[in-house]
């Protein structure tokens, strides 16, 4: 490189390529987006938020909760899935004898080994899953061909990944689940666990205000630090706790005649915690609801 | 930093850039090439496997819009109506057609006819329920054939759905039945119906 | 050491002519490391004593860690390495640094801006954007000082009297359009009235962290290492074609890292960064070919010395970059993403890699441009043992740490506290090398402020000594300009 020009060139093209690529194409691409439906139903995702919620939203980023908690579910895997849930009186080794009978033909005989594999050592109980991978047209047949033999199956596309059997998820978070959040708060470290379903894990707003002011009293050797700001310790009136006084355990508990009375960026918060439900199946993150069972 | 001649003491002259000349570095830089170009072609080839071609609704461990496809799950709706149609073209399909025409002297046509497009699907229900006797109009047309119970067979869940099919098919537009409409009409009818005709099915509340 | 009997009268006046401006960005630079690292190290204590801060909202673990993140990357490794670009392209010229004043008023802005977004972040008005955290005034401030630099730099650079450009020119130039553009960028869009819906804020994100942290830091690490390495081993840099690959590899491929597999965007995204972080290894590649090069058989000893430190920083560089763009691979992102091992690689990156650099970088600057010693030379061998080790013993725990509990994430049957029980060992021990950074960086800042101390007590001197001078009133005789002697006013002192 001889001139500084040249240099100059070099280093705005290199640049200008990945702005375009990175910044400007996903604008277009993502950045004009709208709500979506749930899938098979007419609902909007993600749902309009309150206002508290939006407030909670605010607190949340004010005290730097995602320095230590992600919000984004990550997914390696899905299976169309059928599984046996009732044998309806008849018995095992009848079921296993008819099951072979009709894998001998088209199109189940391609899985017959992967279906036969799945109940070698199958002791009989249901539910048991008989097939679960790629192959939805599999799936179809082998549901329309047990049908008539009486015993009842559940059928279903399945999402799978660490984060997901961890109860973190029940399928990956997309752009679609970030439309109304802003500023969009993803995380970079699981110090503590993902938020993305904690409104469906924890629903009790009251469990998120206790958890703010004394983490220790619900995780043992818990490392969050308490969030005791956020709460007001005062007097009790007339000896009697008020209403949305904190219920505490007698270690954390304040001297008595006190009681702990959240503030409102406390509620705001709880309040968005309790929102974070990313439980919806969309075109992009398939999976049926009520899954078959393992 | 210290007094030690050997220790580091940068020099005040400003520093120059050499190329190299030595046979290694020659070969070195053939080598460096050939990495650059391998990793280009795995690179394409990866992009080309996971990049789901810049389609927005592609997300992995999806790698492409037909992976995404196959594993979108089935609605109810859409089970009901797959199934409606299999029942149809087994039971009922033989006699008035798999385009739902009718077969002129065997089947009255079910497109367009006023009996399945009813809004209330009791007159309907009761016809592959208990059967048909005598004479019936369809479309103006009068067909005096006999027709068994095909129906009654079958189960609220299947009924239901053949009837759901014949009313959203061939151009027809109605509402969907259900397998509740059809147990509540099961069950008014009785033990052994017997098939009814024209005049008796308009006697009876729509 | 003691430059003036070398030094030819033109790196003299070079060296002076950037004296204030560097003072002032090294100065405040040293300050903000010290308090970066203090600020890290409360952080940190949030781990060993979560109740610590439970009634002080400022000091908790989000905002301290954000506020010690961005002083290390604001406050430290900007304005240092700006004040070093200065010196480097003012070096190389061959001439004194243009428009001196616009730097030292940049300084003060910079400086400025970095005081704003810190007390922002610590009350509560983070951004919530990784490595953006500074609220609009700050980021204002900031990138209008770094546009007057940036002025000041290519002016200087352009009153080269030999126009062939030396690789550092490369590295230090594109560094500048990168630190301008993605600044500005990023801000632009994600601290706008109307920022974009979704997730193409967390993309911005990524590009911006990537850019800076990557490209821009290697880009301005690369050209300061490979400007001092050739002056401290007496041998010029070898493998220009080579070094001109690695930039073009570096500039080209190396922007394009950065969105995370996994991550909740459309598939391309993802594959696009792992396709450009296997071809970034490249650039990494062929500096360590050229480092290997230069550095063979070359018998030069630093005892902690400059040398030492630069040594330690290009090392660290391989190492990060290196580890940095692994974690683009599936398989690998799938274990190492959300755990320590991230923050301990940006930590090595920041302290271990550019801080280390910039250190030796400005224990060798200074004596040259203040003419005189270090005050405390003996501490600022010490403060690289202190670094150096500190750095080992911070990052390393935290990346194996990190390591650790990415393989028990993944195994859900390992409930969440047990994870998190098993990592807190690591971290305790990665506590005890901020001990050491904390120390090795106060050692940087005693040096500093003595040294401007001791420059502004001569130039005290000079001037008590001029208003207590005698008049001198010459006789009525033409003044012959070969006897008079002026009175020195630039302020050098000859010890």
């Amino acid at each position: 490189m001889k001139t500084g020009f040249s240099v100059f060139l070099a280093a705005f093209v290199a640049l200008g390529a990945s702005w375009f690529g990175l910044v400007y194409a996903p604008l277009e691409q993502l950045g004009r987006a709208q709500q979506t439906v749930i899938l098979h139903s007419t609902d909007a995702w993600p749902p309009q938020r309150t206002g508290d919620v939006t407030l909670g939203l605010q607190v949340y980023r004010a005290s730097g909760c995602v320095a230590c908690h992600t919000m984004q579910v990550r997914q390696t895997g899905v299976a169309n899935e059928i599984a046996l849930t009732d044998l309806k009186d008849h018995p095992a080794t009848d079921f296993k004898e008819f099951l072979n009978s009709l894998l001998i033909a088209p199109p189940l005989d391609a899985c017959s080994n992967v279906i036969l594999a799945n109940l070698e050592h199958w002791d009989g109980k249901v539910p048991v899953t008989l097939y679960s991978g790629d192959d939805g047209a599999v799936v179809a047949a082998l549901a329309d061909k047990l049908k008539p033999a009486g015993v009842k199956t559940a059928t279903g596309v399945l999402a799978s990944g660490s984060d997901l059997a961890r109860g973190w998820g029940l399928r990956q978070s997309v752009a679609a689940d970030y439309l109304y959040d802003q500023p969009v708060q993803l995380g970079n470290l699981r110090a503590g666990p993902d938020l993305s379903l904690i409104g469906v894990r924890a629903p009790d707003l009251n469990r998120h205000l206790q958890h703010l002011y004394a983490p220790k009293s619900l995780v043992k050797d818990s490392t969050m630090p308490a969030f005791r700001f956020l709460f007001e310790v005062r007097k009790k009136v007339d000896g009697q706790p008020s209403p949305d006084a904190l219920v505490l355990p007698p270690e954390f508990a304040p001297a008595a005649g006190l009681e702990v009375v959240p503030t409102a960026e406390a509620r705001h918060l709880a309040a968005y915690l309790v929102s974070l439900q990313a439980s919806a199946p969309l075109y992009e993150a398939p999976f049926t609801p009520v899954t078959a069972a393992k | 930093m210290s007094d030690d001649i050997k220790s580091a003491h940068a020099s005040d002259a400003e520093p120059t850039a050499t190329s190299s000349s030595e046979p290694l570095w020659n070969v070195l830089i053939v080598v460096v090439i050939v990495v650059t170009l391998g990793l280009l072609f795995f690179g394409g080839v990866y992009f080309d496997r996971h990049g789901g071609w810049f389609n927005p609704k592609v997300y992995p461990p999806y790698t492409s819009l037909d992976k995404l496809e196959a594993f979108q799950p089935k609605s109810g709706a859409e089970a009901a109506a797959a199934q409606g149609k299999k029942v149809y073209e087994a039971v009922c399909g033989i006699c008035h057609g798999v385009d739902g025409m009718g077969k002129p002297g065997q089947a009255p046509p079910l497109a367009g006819s006023e009996w399945v497009l009813a809004k209330s699907v009791n007159r309907l229900a009761h016809i592959p329920l208990a059967g048909l006797a005598g004479a019936v109009t369809v479309e103006g047309k009068e067909w005096n054939m006999n027709m068994a119970a095909m129906g009654a067979g079958l189960s609220d869940a299947d009924l239901s759905a053949v009837l759901t099919y014949m009313r959203t098919s061939w151009g027809n537009k109605a509402g969907e039945v259900t397998a509740d409409d059809i147990k509540k009409i099961r069950d008014s009818m009785g033990g052994h119906p017997q098939p009814m005709s024209g005049d008796q099915l308009k006697s009876m509340p729509e | 050491m003691n430059q003036s009997g070398n030094n030819t009268a033109g790196a003299n006046e070079i060296d002076t002519s950037c004296r204030v401006p560097l003072l002032a960005l090294f100065g405040g630079a040293a300050l903000w490391l010290v308090l970066g690292l203090a600020l890290g190290f409360a952080a940190a204590m949030s781990f060993h004593a979560p109740d610590l801060f439970a009634d002080c909202s400022c000091l908790t673990f989000g905002h301290a860690q954000a506020a010690a993140n961005d002083l290390l990357l604001y406050g430290f490794v900007l304005p240092a390495a700006l004040g070093v670009v200065l010196w480097i392209f003012a070096r190389l010229s061959q001439a004194p640094l243009a428009l001196p004043i616009v730097p030292v008023v940049a300084a003060n802005l910079w400086h400025l801006g970095v005081l704003i977004g810190t007390v922002a972040i610590l009350m509560g008005d983070s951004t919530g954007h990784a490595w953006l955290e500074y609220p609009r005034e700050s980021a204002v401030l900031l990138f209008a000082a770094f546009l007057l630099i940036a002025v000041s730099a290519v002016a200087t650079m352009g009153l080269r009297a030999n126009r062939d450009l030396y690789p550092s020119h490369w590295f230090l130039f594109a560094a500048l359009l990168w630190f301008a553009w993605s600044y500005s960028t990023a801000n632009l869009f994600l601290l706008s009235a109307h920022p974009p819906r979704g997730v193409v804020q967390a993309i911005i994100g990524w590009w911006f962290a990537n850019n800076m942290l990557f490209v821009g830091l290697a880009l301005l690490g690369i050209g300061i290492a490979f400007y001092f390495l050739p002056k401290f081993l007496g041998r010029p840099l070898p493998g220009a074609d080579y070094i001109l690959f690695a930039f073009l590899t570096l500039v080209f491929f190396g922007t394009w890292c950065g969105v995370p597999q996994g991550a909740p965007v459309p598939a391309w995204l993802p594959a696009v960064s792992a396709f450009a972080a296997m071809l970034s290894l490249l650039p990494v590649l062929v500096v360590a070919i050229v480092l290997w090069k230069i550095g063979r058989g070359a018998g030069v000893k630093c005892f902690g010395g400059p040398l030492c430190f630069i040594k330690f920083g290009i090392l660290s560089f391989l190492v990060t970059g290196f580890l940095y763009l692994i974690g683009f691979c599936p398989s690998a992102s799938r274990v190492l993403d959300f755990t320590w091992f991230g923050f301990g690689l940006s930590q090595w990156q920041l302290l271990g890699f550019m801080g280390m650099i910039l250190l030796g970088a400005i224990y060798e600057i200074l004596p040259r441009i203040m003419h005189r010693d270090l005050p405390f030379p003996k501490l600022a061998q010490v403060s690289y043992f202190c670094f150096a080790g500190g750095v080992l013993v911070y990052v390393l725990p935290l990346m194996i740490g990190g390591v650790v509990q990415g393989v028990k994430l993944g195994d859900p049957s390992v409930p969440f506290a047990d994870v998190s029980a098993v990592v807190l060992l690591f971290f305790r021990a990665s506590s005890l090398g901020q001990v050491g950074l904390l120390v090795g960086a106060l050692f940087l800042l005693l040096n500093v402020l003595v040294l401007t101390v001791q420059w502004k007590l001569g130039l005290l001197k000079l001037v008590i000594a001029a208003v207590k001078a005698p008049l001198s009133v010459p006789a009525c005789a033409p003044a012959s300009t070969s006897n008079s002697a002026p009175l020195s006013t630039s302020g050098e002192v000859k010890s």
